[in-house]
């Protein structure tokens, strides 16, 4: 009898996933919410398991005992719990588990380990991994931050213990202004929330985000794909990816790899998993975190090394044991993933929700898409933003950056806005065609003004003056001047007569 | 009367479009050629056109464009997923509101004035015509020779004060033109 496997998620992902399944000879069963009931990826689906979860305060996809309830009732052996959700919540897990289904990803216990960040730093920290210098605990007062920081040097920054929402923090750029800075954190600290204990921390100023994608098996086998570069962010959300990054040298990329297999092995982590360095300007990286689900992100490492992520998630969750060696992985070309996300680049990001028009992909054996929506689809406001992703791949970084702007020229929306011109600025810009844009790039650098270029100025122009024209002529028909002969006929043809 | 001149007669098929930056666009859209924006023609072709969309070929590239909003002469137009605002004027009302007449002087010299005494042998256009830098206006006659009178700069025929047969006088208003050399 055919495994039947369960994605706890939409859109692209479940999409993405289904594929793995059929290709593993899987049934692929998916839940149909009351807030999208008409949504792409439900046509791809072996089964549907209506979730009815209309009138519920939350959807479906994360309710986590509704989900393992419905999963026994239609006999589900395994759930994929895709990216964002429940993907990274332990006790969904373990609720998984403890009903008897396979959960694809880590263990339980090591999803929560590296959910509390203090508990994967210290794991961290055991194996050897750098962390970013700053003090292991509340310093006792000016005097003794301003000593700490003379130590790590400047930049610092000075964290409320119990900070949040940026208030008890402040960056400090030189000695002479820590002890008026710590007193002024400190008080707010205090007035806010009661408690005026300040941590300090080395400060990065423009530093690049990078993820080393690991694979491992049940049987201790790991091994990495190599790293992803996701330093374009706005508010910690990705908007461009790229692998491999510029900014690592081999002889960084072995080093780094080979330290998160370390790590990952020590743990006893097996499933995809990623761990993140931060990077300075001088190419020091520091640990940052460890994610224990797939990753929107994923399909750049595929298309450079070959190797299919998601069907190893399932063999793995299988028990299945990892049949390529780390001497196997060969990075190949380079690859860029532009994210298609419902939001005006013009106006601060602000989401939009609403009706597809008309969407068109590019299409060449060189790019990849993934998609959750097609022409007619509705954008709600229930869920994520992204709907689409554009993977493409090319020989090298600058071929795969002028194919990705060829593609996003051929890529069109009608009816609401994306972050695709925003992907086009990127890729056209002196600090990415370099590689030495950062994490704070979106808000030092980029305007609105940046999306506009004057060829789309003029044919905007072009099509207004042609809108215009056309009642224009109309409406001043009777006036003796203007001899309107054939402009109508000529705009309201379906093609122009040139 | 030479084919190779970027304006046809017809005044009404020229637009101004003035995006919110202050940029201004001349455009020209003929019956039967390319469109001419600020005085070149460009190789733009119109490959689709529904509703509120349209969408062109050039510099091998395909350019959507969508009608976000309308309010009179205003349009917003999402070019590539980008909006820009414009608004819009005929060549006459554009002229009418004094934008092209602030400079008066300039106006002036673009008027036909008679460079000899003679007679007028022949018009070639009329009032609200436009016309290219260079392109005849009138024939004028003066010692048995016949001379074309031409067009000093890209405009449109505003008045014409003689009428074919008529004598006229050296340093005589006979045709008024109004830049669009804007």
């Amino acid at each position: 009898m055919k495994k039947r496997l369960l994605i706890a998620n939409r859109s692209e992902i479940a999409i993405r996933i289904i594929r793995s399944a059929h290709k593993l000879g899987m049934l692929a069963v998916v839940f149909q919410s009351d807030r999208e009931p008409d949504a792409l990826y439900l046509r791809y689906a072996d089964e549907i398991i209506p979730s009815r979860d209309a009138g519920n305060e939350k959807s479906i996809f994360l309710d986590p005992e509704r989900i393992v309830l419905l999963a026994n009732e239609h006999n589900i052996d395994l759930i994929h719990p895709g990216y964002g959700f429940l993907s990274e919540n332990p006790d969904f897990a373990a609720l998984c588990v403890t009903n008897g289904i396979n959960f694809i990803g880590p263990s339980p216990e090591l999803i929560r380990d590296m959910g509390l960040k203090t508990v994967a730093k210290s794991m961290a920290i055991k194996e050897g991994l750098p962390l970013v210098p700053g003090s292991d605990g509340p310093v006792k007062d000016a005097e003794a931050a301003k000593v700490f920081a003379d130590k790590i040097g400047y930049p610092v920054i000075l964290k409320a213990s119990a900070g949040g929402g940026g208030r008890g923090m402040r960056i400090v750029e030189k000695a002479e202004t820590i002890e008026r800075h710590f007193k002024s954190a400190s008080d707010e600290a205090l007035a806010a929330f009661g408690n005026g204990d300040m941590f300090i921390e080395k400060y990065l100023q423009n530093p690049k985000h990078l993820e080393f994608q690991i694979l491992g098996d049940k049987h201790g086998n790991v091994i990495h794909l190599g790293e992803r570069e996701c330093s374009l962010q706005r508010k910690h959300q990705k908007l461009l990816e790229e692998a491999p990054s510029a900014s690592v040298t081999p002889q960084m990329r072995k080093e780094m790899g080979d330290m998160a297999v370390r790590f990952a092995k020590a743990i006893g982590y097996y499933s995809a998993g990623t761990i993140e360095y931060i990077m300075d300007e001088d190419g020091s990286y520091y640990f940052m975190e460890m994610n224990t689900r797939i990753q929107v992100e994923h399909p750049v490492t595929e298309m450079i090394t070959g190797v299919d992520l998601v069907d190893w998630q399932i063999k793995v969750a299988l028990g299945e044991q990892l049949t390529i060696k780390q001497e196997d992985v060969i990075i190949s070309g380079w690859a860029i993933e532009c994210r298609v996300n419902t939001e005006d680049p013009q106006n601060r990001f602000a989401p939009q929700t609403g009706l597809i028009d008309k969407i068109h992909f590019p299409q060449d054996k060189s790019i990849r898409i993934e998609t959750g929506v097609q022409s007619g689809s509705v954008v709600t406001p229930y869920f994520d933003s992204m709907i689409a992703k554009i993977i493409v791949h090319g020989d090298n970084r600058a071929d795969v950056i002028q194919k990705t702007l060829t593609a996003l020229y051929e890529f069109s929306l009608l009816g609401l806005k994306t972050t695709i011109p925003f992907c086009r600025t990127v890729l056209q810009h002196p600090e990415f065609i370099n590689a030495s844009y950062t994490t704070r790039w979106v808000d030092q650098v980029y305007t609105p003004e940046m999306l506009e270029n004057d060829d789309d100025e003029m044919i905007g122009a072009l099509a207004a003056t042609i809108m215009y024209a056309s009642e224009y002529l109309q409406l001043s028909s009777d006036l003796p001047t203007y001899k309107n002969d054939s402009l109508n006929v000529w705009v309201l043809n379906k093609r122009l007569n040139y | 009367m030479g084919t190779s001149y970027i304006y046809k007669r017809d005044a009404s098929r020229l637009f101004i479009a003035l995006r919110d930056t202050g940029k201004r666009f001349k455009i020209y859209i003929p019956k039967e050629s390319r469109p001419v924006v600020d005085g070149e023609e460009k190789d733009i072709d119109f490959v689709e056109q529904e509703d509120f969309h349209y969408a062109f070929d050039w510099k091998g590239k395909r350019f959507h464009c969508e009608l976000v909003s309308r309010d009179q002469n205003k349009a917003v137009i999402k070019v590539n997923g980008v909006e820009y605002k414009y608004s819009l004027e005929s060549l006459f009302s554009y002229i009418r509101h004094g934008m092209i007449d602030k400079d008066g002087k300039q106006i002036n010299e673009n008027n036909i004035i008679s460079p000899m005494p003679g007679k007028i042998v022949d018009i070639f256009l009329s009032e609200g015509d436009l016309v290219n830098e260079g392109e005849p206006i009138l024939s004028l006659e003066a010692m048995k020779m016949q001379n074309e009178i031409t067009a000093t700069c890209n405009g449109v025929i505003r008045k014409i004060h003689v009428i074919p047969g008529q004598s006229i006088m050296k340093d005589e208003l006979m045709v008024e033109v109004t830049s669009i050399d804007l």
